[in-house]
């Protein structure tokens, strides 16, 4: 046996390392390939040119549309000059800047309010018992149906808008952290037991740090949500921002305006993204190998 | 609150020691019966059993026949629906750092690396930086896991995060080291290795171990003492002795299958599995 052994491995020898087995091609992965693989340069050519395909829809739909009644669907040139236009004569930047000011410290107090209260419930069955539901009937209840409460009692102030933006996210932001808290490991919180963990040690160092990654990815799916009620809050005795710049186009029926609200919005929605997926690549580097 | 607590701590740290000299069983279950769902499921009834200092006992039994449970009772994780569990004749009110526990499911913390998991038990016990490290270190080298110690969790193989593990539970310096089924997810040559680890552990170590398998040969190669468990509800079948072994550890697994009496305990071991196999669930 170990003759024949030897003769089948002097036999490649002969062969020579040059001299390989033909390559069988495989074939070439097809485009909707079922859960193909796509690299870092296609998936940024695709997202290019999904960007462009919406651009090109919304310059052709205004070509397409009668010249009478072009103003209703301005084009895309159109739109973008006159942001221009906005943020180099109206002071635009202003009310961009407080628009962000008001999502982002509305949603600031959100997470003051909702992080630690989910993971409380998260992490005690008896506070989840006492919270839950409460906290998952007012999800139940449009933030827009508040208008009129925070107009009687803040009047047309900041604190109104913010309050809209607070109340229509903070619930839902709590129902998800606490999802977040509640998918960590049994086994984990019980093997930090078993090394003598006090209960404080566990809900922070073991619970929150466990879940923190997808908290962050719920903070970062209810901003997108803090963004889309802007426009509302915004309405509530517009002053300022970009909803209330966008209000007042509507008035003159200055749909270019309008729309380059809209665009705006998408912009810094966008970035919101974006900042928050780089704030998780930086803050959390275990999670970079699976992704 | 903290003073009092490590008042608890420290007393009952002393009284572990007082019955550890006194010869007090370092686990004894006494007529423990583990009900669950209302008492629809009997998972372990009128179970007795002492483990003893320094001794390697395995707990094997077809599925389902209350291994996890019990090891569960002896962490402190669960109480008994009816008698009580021991510890140095102290009863368990808890999980505890004296009784360490590697689970079958991987229980590294992904956020830390490797050397920061095993070095996260230790630094719970209130050792100091130094020391943290330094424990670490020697039982990353232990696991043979040295190379890997600036590693995520993610980044390792299913039998190198059972060996992180392990090595945390040893860290934590535990009376007592509770493995649940810890090679149950690994494949066959991997579980080989980990078994030879695990003896070299005994060996340096000398740690009261209680193993639960589900694997024969696992237990007899292990094992200085085997407790067979039957079906539904897990009572005592056979508590049988290694004996052919004679108080020695096989550094190789495969000297241990010419070892006179290895067959005889396999075949023996077989014919109960077969018996709870195929006996009526009760
Ligand atoms: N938390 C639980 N709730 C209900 N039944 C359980 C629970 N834990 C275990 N059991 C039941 O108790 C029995 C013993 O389970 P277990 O100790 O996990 O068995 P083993 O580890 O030997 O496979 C099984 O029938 C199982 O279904
Ligand atoms: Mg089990």
């Amino acid at each position: 046996m170990n003759k024949t052994l030897k003769t089948a491995s002097s036999d490649n020898e002969h062969e020579g390392a040059s001299e390989l087995a033909p390559l069988f091609k495989p074939p070439r992965e097809k485009f909707l390939s079922l859960r193909g693989t796509v690299n870092s340069t296609q998936s940024i050519f695709l997202g290019f040119i999904g960007v462009i395909s919406l651009f090109a829809f919304w310059e052709i739909s205004h070509h397409l549309t009668p010249e009478h009644q072009q103003k209703f669907l301005p084009s895309v040139t159109q739109v973008t000059s006159k942001l221009y236009y906005l943020f180099t004569e109206k002071g635009y930047i202003v009310d961009v800047a407080k628009s962000v000011y008001r999502i982002y410290l509305s949603f600031f107090v959100a997470c003051l309010v909702a992080i630690p209260l989910g993971v409380l419930m998260g992490s005690f069955i008896k506070m989840r018992a006492l919270f839950n539901p409460t906290v998952g009937g007012l999800r139940y209840l449009p933030a827009a149906s508040f208008v009129p409460l925070l107009l009687v009692y803040l009047g047309p102030t900041d604190s109104a808008k913010m309050a809209l933006l607070f109340l229509g996210c903070v619930f839902f932001l709590v129902a998800l952290i606490l999802d977040n808290i509640e998918a960590v490991p049994r086994a984990l919180i019980e093997s930090a037991q078993t090394m003598g963990a006090s209960r404080f040690h566990i809900v922070f160092r073991v619970t929150f740090r466990s879940a923190a990654p997808q908290i962050l990815d719920s903070m970062r799916n209810m901003i997108a949500v803090s963004w889309t009620y802007l426009v509302i809050a915004e309405i509530v005795a517009a002053t300022d921002g970009i909803g209330a710049v966008m209000m007042r186009g509507a008035r003159f029926l200055h749909v270019d305006v309008i729309m380059g609200g809209i665009l705006t919005i998408g912009v810094l929605g966008v970035l919101t993204d974006v900042s928050f997926r780089i704030a998780a690549h930086f803050l959390f580097p275990h999670t970079r190998a699976r992704r | 609150m903290s003073l009092l607590k490590k008042n608890y701590h420290s007393d009952r740290q002393k009284a572990l020691k007082a019955g550890q000299k006194e010869g007090k069983f370092p686990l004894a279950v006494n007529r423990v019966r583990k009900e669950y769902l209302n008492g629809e499921r009997i998972a372990v009834d009128d179970m007795s059993l002492n483990i003893r200092e320094h001794e390697v006992t395995a707990m094997i039994g077809p599925s389902g026949c209350g291994k996890t449970t019990i090891l569960r009772l002896m962490a402190g994780l669960e109480f008994p629906t009816r008698g009580n569990v021991e510890s140095f004749g102290l009863p368990i009110d808890g999980p505890a750092p004296e009784r360490g526990l590697v689970f079958q499911a991987y229980t590294s913390f992904p956020w830390l690396t490797v050397i920061e998991n095993v070095q996260h038990g230790v630094a719970i016990q209130g050792y100091s930086k130094v020391e943290q490290r330094e424990r670490a270190e020697h039982y990353l080298e232990l696991v043979h896991l040295t190379d890997f110690a600036n590693a995520y969790p993610d980044e390792l193989s299913g039998g190198m995060k059972q060996r992180v593990a392990i090595a945390r539970a040893l860290a934590q310096d535990p009376n007592i080291l509770l493995l649940d089924e810890p090679f149950g997810a690994l494949d066959a040559q991997v579980t080989w290795e980990m078994e030879e680890m695990v003896v070299e552990i005994c060996e340096d170590t000398d740690k009261t171990i209680v193993l639960v398998t589900h694997d024969i040969q696992e237990a007899i190669y292990l094992a200085d003492r085997i407790i067979f468990f039957t079906r539904q509800p897990g009572r005592i079948k056979e508590d049988i002795s290694m004996e052919f072994k004679k108080g020695r550890r096989f550094k190789k697994k495969e000297d241990l299958l010419t070892e006179p009496g290895y067959v005889e305990m396999e075949k023996h071991l077989y014919t109960l599995m077969r018996e709870e196999i195929q006996g009526p669930l009760s």
